[in-house]
Order: C-alpha cells, then sequence, then structure tokens
C-alpha cells in the first residue's frame, strides 16, 4: 500500500459482477460479456450498513435498486396505531426496492440485521440499459416475478393455521434460500430475533419460543443459542403441512 | 456411574501442583477490564433474542460478617453495625431494577442463590423485601420446583430465621460448618456448637427444605486425623445430602486475616494427605457418592442424579444441575455469565455506589468467549463432571477434529496416563479411580492460559 491516508470510498470500487458469487440470483445472469460489462458500469458498491442502520425508509424517493449482498435485512411498515409490521426478511442475492417502481416511493423501511453489504442499481439508468440490452429487460421480469411468488409463498405461511406449520414452514423456507446460495441447509445462525419471528408469523414471542423448544423436544432440530440445526429434515417438511403423522413416524424411525 | 476412588498419595504428592478450580472457564484472572457497561448490556438484550432464550440464575452477594473466620477467602465485610446492611441493600435493589430491565420477563428465575459474607446478617424484614424486589422484577417460580439456596452460617440463623427462609422460597440450605473440634474453632476464631448447627438442619427437615449442605474445610491450624474424623463423625449424625469437604490453601499474602492464623499449627503436608485420605474412605463408606473436586452427596441427592444422567455442570457455586441458564450475579464482586461472556461486577461498595446510582450495571471487567475458549470449556466441564469425555460429542459440537485439534494436549495426556490418571484410547478420556482426585491436574492440561497465569502463583494447590 502507497498511502495510509488514503481513506478507503467503496463506492468507487468498480462492481465486478462476473467474479460475484450470486452472480446466478442476480440481474446479470445469462448476459453475454459486453452486455455485463454495460451493467457493471452502472452499478455502484454502497457503503455496508451495520446492525440496525436503515438502507431506506418509507416514503424516501426511489431511485435505484439494491442487491443485497451479504448479511440480512428486514422489511417492515409501521401501522397506524404506530407498531411496526414486518413484511419479510431478506438474504444476499435477493433484490430490495422492486415494489417501489409504482409510486416511485418506497413502501417500507429497511434496516439491517447484522453487517450488509449491497450494490445499488440506478433505475432510469436501468431502463436506459434494458432499452438495448433485451436479454436485461427478461431478467428484470424473471426478478419480479420471484419477487411476487415468494410474496405468494409468505402469504400462504401466514395463512397456515396452526403455529408449529408457521414456524416449520418458515424454516424450511429460510433453508432452502440459505441453499441456494450454498450454504448448509440444514445448519444455520438465525439472523433476526424470536420478537421478529413473531411478528412476521403473527404469533406472540411465548408461543414462537414454546414451538421451538417442542421442536427440539422432538429432535427435529437442535438450538444453541440462535444456531439452528435440523437433524430431521423429513419431519420438520411434514409438520409444514400439519402432517403431524408422518412426522412422529420418522421420529420413531430414528429410534425416539 | 458411581466414581470410585482411589486414594494414591505417591500420584498425589507428584501431582501436587497449583491449579484453577474451574468454577469458570477461563477463570476469572483473565477477565479483562476493557469489558465494560455497553458490552454487557448488549449481550444481555441478544439473549432475549434467541428463539428460545435461556433460563435464569440469579445471584445475590451479600458481603457482611459479624466476626471474622481467619481462613476466609470469600469477599467479605466485617462488621458489628447492623446499620451498615441498610444502605447495601439499597443499591442492591437499584441494580436487580437495571439488570432486570435487561431481560426479558418471560424467562422463568430456575435458579436463585444468596451468598456471602454472610447473607442472613440482614434483619428478617430485609430478608423479606429483599425476595420482594426481586419478585417484582423478574420471574420467579411459585411452584417450589426451582433451585433456590442459600449459604448459611448456624451462628447468624435460628428456627425462625429457616421458617422465614422457607416462606420466602428457598428450598435448599447450604451450612458453613468448617470444624467442630474447639481446638480448631479457637484457632480460627470461629466458635459453633454443635447443638445450635443440628438447631438449624432440624428446622430445615422440619421445613421441608429439599437438600441440606454442609461446608467443611480441611488443612485449618490445629486439625489431625483424630481430629477431624471426630467432627467427620458428628457431621454424618446431622445427615445431610451433601458434604463439601475444602481444602485450605494459606495464602495470608493474598487473605490478610489468614496472617491470624500461626502457620506453625498448620498440619504437615502428609498428616494434610492422611486428612483427606480418611475424608474419603470415611463418606465412602457411609454411603456418600464422590461427585468430584470437593464435593460428596447422597445417591438419590439431584447433584448425584444429574451426574447419572450426564447432566451435571459446573458453576462458582461448585456444581450445579443446571446447565442451561444465563447466570446474573448482582451485588459487589458477583459474576454474570450470560451469553457466551462473563462479566463481574465491582469489589468495592463506594464504587458500587457510584456506578448504580449513575444508572449503570456496576461491571468492571469480563470476557467474551471466542471459539476456542468455548471448546476448552466444554471439554474441561465434561472431564470434571463426568471424569469421562466422548471425543464424538466433542467434535459435532463444536465441529473439529478432537486428535488433530488437541495433538499437543493428548501428548501430555499420554504422560499421566502412563501415571495411571486416565485411560485415552482413539474415542474418549476416562479419569482413573486414582485420577478422579486429580481431576484439575488433567483440565489444567487443556487451559490455555495456564501457563502464563502459573509464574504469578495466583492459584490454590490442587489437593
Ligand atoms: C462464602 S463462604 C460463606 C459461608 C458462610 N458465611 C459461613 O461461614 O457459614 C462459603 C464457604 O467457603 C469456604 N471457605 C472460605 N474460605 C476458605 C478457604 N480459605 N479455603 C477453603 N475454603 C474456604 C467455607 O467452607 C465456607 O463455608
Ligand atoms: S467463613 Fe463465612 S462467616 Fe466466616 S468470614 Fe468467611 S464469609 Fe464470613
Amino acid at each position: 500500500m502507497s498511502s495510509t491516508h488514503q481513506i478507503f470510498d467503496i463506492s468507487k470500487f468498480k462492481v465486478s459482477c462476473g467474479n460475484c458469487s450470486l452472480v446466478e440470483l442476480c440481474l446479470p445472469w445469462g448476459l453475454k460479456v459486453d452486455d455485463l460489462n454495460e451493467l457493471e458500469k452502472i452499478i455502484k458498491r454502497v457503503r455496508p450498513l451495520q446492525r440496525g442502520d436503515y438502507l431506506f425508509h418509507t416514503g424516501d424517493k426511489f431511485q435505484q435498486l439494491y442487491a443485497v449482498r451479504s448479511g440480512a435485512i428486514k422489511a417492515y411498515r409501521t401501522t397506524e396505531e404506530g407498531n411496526e409490521q414486518i413484511l419479510g426478511f431478506y438474504l444476499p442475492g435477493e433484490l430490495l426496492g422492486l415494489d417501489a417502481i409504482d409510486t416511485e416511493k418506497h413502501v417500507c423501511t429497511t434496516v439491517a440485521l447484522e453487517t450488509s453489504s449491497f450494490c445499488a442499481v440506478p433505475f432510469t439508468r436501468l431502463e436506459e440499459l434494458c432499452q438495448q440490452i433485451p436479454g436485461l429487460q427478461h431478467q428484470i421480469y424473471r426478478l419480479m416475478s420471484r419477487e411476487l411468488s415468494s410474496e405468494n409463498q409468505s402469504l400462504l405461511l401466514l395463512g397456515k393455521k396452526s403455529a408449529e406449520e408457521k414456524i416449520a414452514t418458515f424454516l424450511v423456507n429460510l433453508s432452502s434460500r440459505l441453499h441456494v446460495l450454498g450454504y448448509s441447509s440444514t445448519e444455520f445462525r438465525l439472523p433476526m430475533s424470536r420478537q421478529e419471528i413473531g411478528n412476521y408469523l403473527g404469533l406472540t414471542v411465548e408461543t414462537v419460543s414454546r414451538i421451538f423448544s417442542r421442536l427440539q423436544k422432538d429432535k427435529l432440530i437442535v438450538i444453541d443459542r440462535k444456531l439452528i440445526k435440523i437433524v430431521n429434515e423429513h419431519g420438520i417438511r411434514c409438520m409444514c403441512t400439519g402432517n403431524k403423522e408422518s412426522s412422529s413416524k420418522s421420529r420413531s424411525a430414528t429410534g425416539h | 456411574m458411581i466414581n470410585s476412588l482411589i486414594f494414591n498419595k505417591d500420584l498425589i504428592t507428584r501431582y501436587d501442583t497449583l491449579g484453577p478450580r474451574y468454577t469458570s472457564y477461563p477463570t476469572a484472572v483473565q477477565f479483562d477490564e476493557s469489558f465494560c457497561h455497553d458490552n454487557y448490556v448488549e449481550i444481555a438484550r441478544s439473549t432475549n433474542e434467541e428463539p428460545v432464550p435461556k433460563q435464569l440464575s440469579l445471584y445475590f452477594h451479600l458481603p457482611f460478617c459479624d466476626t471474622v473466620c481467619y481462613y476466609c477467602a470469600c469477599n467479605k465485610i466485617i462488621t458489628k453495625n447492623r446499620a451498615h446492611a441498610a444502605p447495601y441493600l439499597q443499591l442492591l435493589y437499584e441494580e436487580i431494577k437495571l439488570q432486570s430491565s435487561l431481560y426479558d420477563r418471560d424467562r422463568i428465575v430456575e435458579q436463585l442463590h444468596w451468598g456471602g459474607g454472610t447473607p442472613t446478617f440482614i434483619s428478617h424484614a430485609q430478608m423479606s423485601d429483599l425476595m420482594r424486589h426481586t419478585r417484582d422484577a423478574f420471574s420467579l417460580r411459585n411452584d417450589d420446583r426451582g433451585e433456590y439456596s442459600i449459604e448459611l452460617d448456624p451462628r447468624e440463623a435460628d428456627a425462625d430465621t429457616i421458617a422465614l427462609l422457607r416462606s420466602l422460597g428457598f428450598n435448599r440450605v447450604s451450612l458453613g460448618v468448617q470444624d467442630f473440634d474447639p481446638e480448631v474453632q479457637k484457632a480460627v476464631n470461629r466458635i459453633q456448637s454443635i447443638a445450635e448447627t443440628r438447631a438449624v438442619i432440624e428446622a430445615a427437615r422440619k421445613h421441608a427444605f429439599k437438600s441440606v449442605h454442609i461446608d467443611l474445610i480441611y488443612g485449618l491450624p490445629k486439625q489431625t486425623v483424630e481430629s477431624f474424623a471426630r467432627t467427620l463423625q458428628k457431621v454424618i449424625e446431622l445427615g445431610p445430602d451433601r458434604i463439601s469437604v475444602f481444602n485450605y490453601a494459606h495464602m495470608p499474602r493474598r487473605f490478610k486475616t489468614q496472617k491470624q492464623i500461626n502457620k506453625a499449627d498448620l498440619p504437615a503436608p502428609t498428616e494434610k494427605l492422611n486428612i483427606l485420605q480418611h475424608v474419603i474412605n470415611y463418606l465412602t463408606q457411609e454411603g456418600y457418592t464422590y461427585i468430584g473436586m470437593d464435593h460428596f452427596a447422597r445417591p438419590d441427592d439431584e447433584l448425584a442424579l444429574a451426574q447419572k444422567q450426564g447432566t451435571l455442570t459446573r458453576n462458582f457455586q461448585g456444581y450445579s444441575t443446571h446447565a442451561n441458564c444465563d447466570i446474573i450475579g448482582m451485588g459487589i464482586s458477583a459474576i454474570s455469565k450470560v451469553g457466551d461472556c462473563y462479566s463481574q461486577n465491582v469489589y468495592e461498595i463506594g464504587e458500587y455506589e457510584k456506578l448504580v446510582t449513575a444508572g449503570r450495571i456496576p461491571v468492571f471487567r469480563g470476557l467474551k468467549l471466542d471459539g476456542d475458549d468455548l471448546l476448552r470449556r466444554d471439554v474441561i466441564t465434561q472431564l470434571i463432571c463426568h471424569f469421562n469425555l466422548e471425543f464424538e460429542q466433542i467434535e459435532t459440537r463444536h465441529r473439529i477434529n478432537f486428535n488433530d485439534y488437541f495433538y499437543n494436549e493428548i501428548s501430555i495426556l499420554k504422560g499421566m496416563e502412563r501415571d495411571g490418571l486416565l485411560s485415552i484410547d482413539a474415542e474418549r478420556i476416562r479419569v482413573s479411580p486414582a485420577g478422579c482426585l486429580l481431576v484439575r491436574n488433567i483440565c489444567a492440561v487443556f487451559d490455555k492460559y495456564l501457563r502464563q497465569t502459573q509464574a504469578e502463583q495466583t492459584f490454590s494447590r490442587t489437593i
């Protein structure tokens, strides 16, 4: 290093989507090398957020989409009574801000649950680029569709009857999203608190803890503080559909 | 597993080195003064976020004693003036408020302990007040299924005290006896009759305390095998569920009141070993199970049962059956174990007052354990509680290969194996009956901080 006094400006850092491990999940997927270079030119790396830092607030002018590179983000809206209602949790490879294209204002507030980094994509420039690169347009449709379908997923999740089904589904959903990222699907750290899980699923914290300890007692998961180990994947999948019978059957199959 | 013990004088003499008692790992010597209020608060709050937050264990330090026992190594304040308790308790209530604001109310207090000093130095009204403040701030159990214990000096308690304590929710009691021999009692300035001790135990039985524990010390001045044998006999007649026989370490430079003890009155090392040998033979013959370190218990006592089930753990009071609590220590010098951290309150009342009245948790040092610390703590706890260590358990919990990770330690253990302290193969370490008394030495092999502190000679002798 020649100069130790130079302040490291992360936004000047040239983005290289080609080397990014999230490339398959993100905007550039399927683009030709030349097109990728054009896209890289408009993407900026933004300063990482610490736990508790905000990315944008409800009502902020929508200017860019954000791709999560690392960490975990919570999106929420404040209800008329002034309470926080959590809309979802975002993991690496997922895009934030798609829901603001219509009104050009952000419709939720996003806050980092742990140290998180992002790429920012200025939306007007992205639209211009789409005129030149048809593949990019298609990729945006794909990502929007993914967002819609995950929205549907969470509606289904919230519509579940029992608290047990909700939590099992929540865990399976998290596990498969981590799997896509190349992380272990059976052992992961919950980035959110039990209060946030409860808020998102519409359960009290006491219920959240009661269900988690029951899942542990039934030897479906092992909990070590925020670390979750899924030890009976089949059992927990069965539980998502309220199919307790087969989950208990598989329990006895493992000798318990 | 009932631990059979073999007393091997040769080995004990050879391995008689300085070593920690591992009521925590890393030991308090490693606590760092850069760990402060803010660290503690952040960690305490984060434990509420866990999907299943741990239940709580509360420790209250009540430091006052009416007279000094010369041997005493506890953190205490000697005073005849009972009025000193009131202002201290006011500060303690403040700390209770500060601490409880950090923890969610659905976290049940599974374990509660009043230690000292002499907790019963305070008046009956003050005891009720302290418990009321605790109940207002935390969720205590009302079904008598918690482990709520108190250290009791029989000279400072009578049947009424016992009845009151029971009604306040205590269900376990630990009595300081040390030695019944009049000569020894005189030499350590602690005159305590069998009658007053018996009265307290009878009251505890009458009020259905679930466990009665007696503390003894060997190695005190004027002790001989014969004199201590008589003490043991009287202790057995009192029928305690648990007995601790602590090793007296004479360190007058560190504990000033020990200067009052005439060094020439201390039993010679061989005599001391003979006393220990007699303790072990006699207590096991009387049907007590050796739990480990300095602890014995009746086979149906919950400590012995927990050991059988593999759930025994170690904490600042010695052994415990509640592995899964976050421990909050309140009062001067109290130690907390919350999240993956240890922290300790200031020692001095003036300091304590300054911090607490400023609304600060009065922490002055602590330590955040890293992965290596957690791994070594797990190993040491297993060995000291169960005399047995299955590598596979540790490997799955900490994602390491035991034989690779502890390559150096294992080669040291091989030496201990040749000496007959343990056996070690590819899958486990088993402490041998002759090694049980030296389990501290075995644990010390896994203590990565020991080498630097050993030079400073801050620990007591192991036997
Ligand atoms: C914190 S003291 C409180 C007990 C209470 N104040 C009493 O004396 O009854 C707990 C126990 O530590 C033990 N102890 C105190 N000083 C010791 C020393 N220097 N060496 C070994 N054990 C000691 C004693 O057995 C004592 O009962
Ligand atoms: S042994 Fe107990 S009574 Fe005696 S000085 Fe120590 S704490 Fe006080």
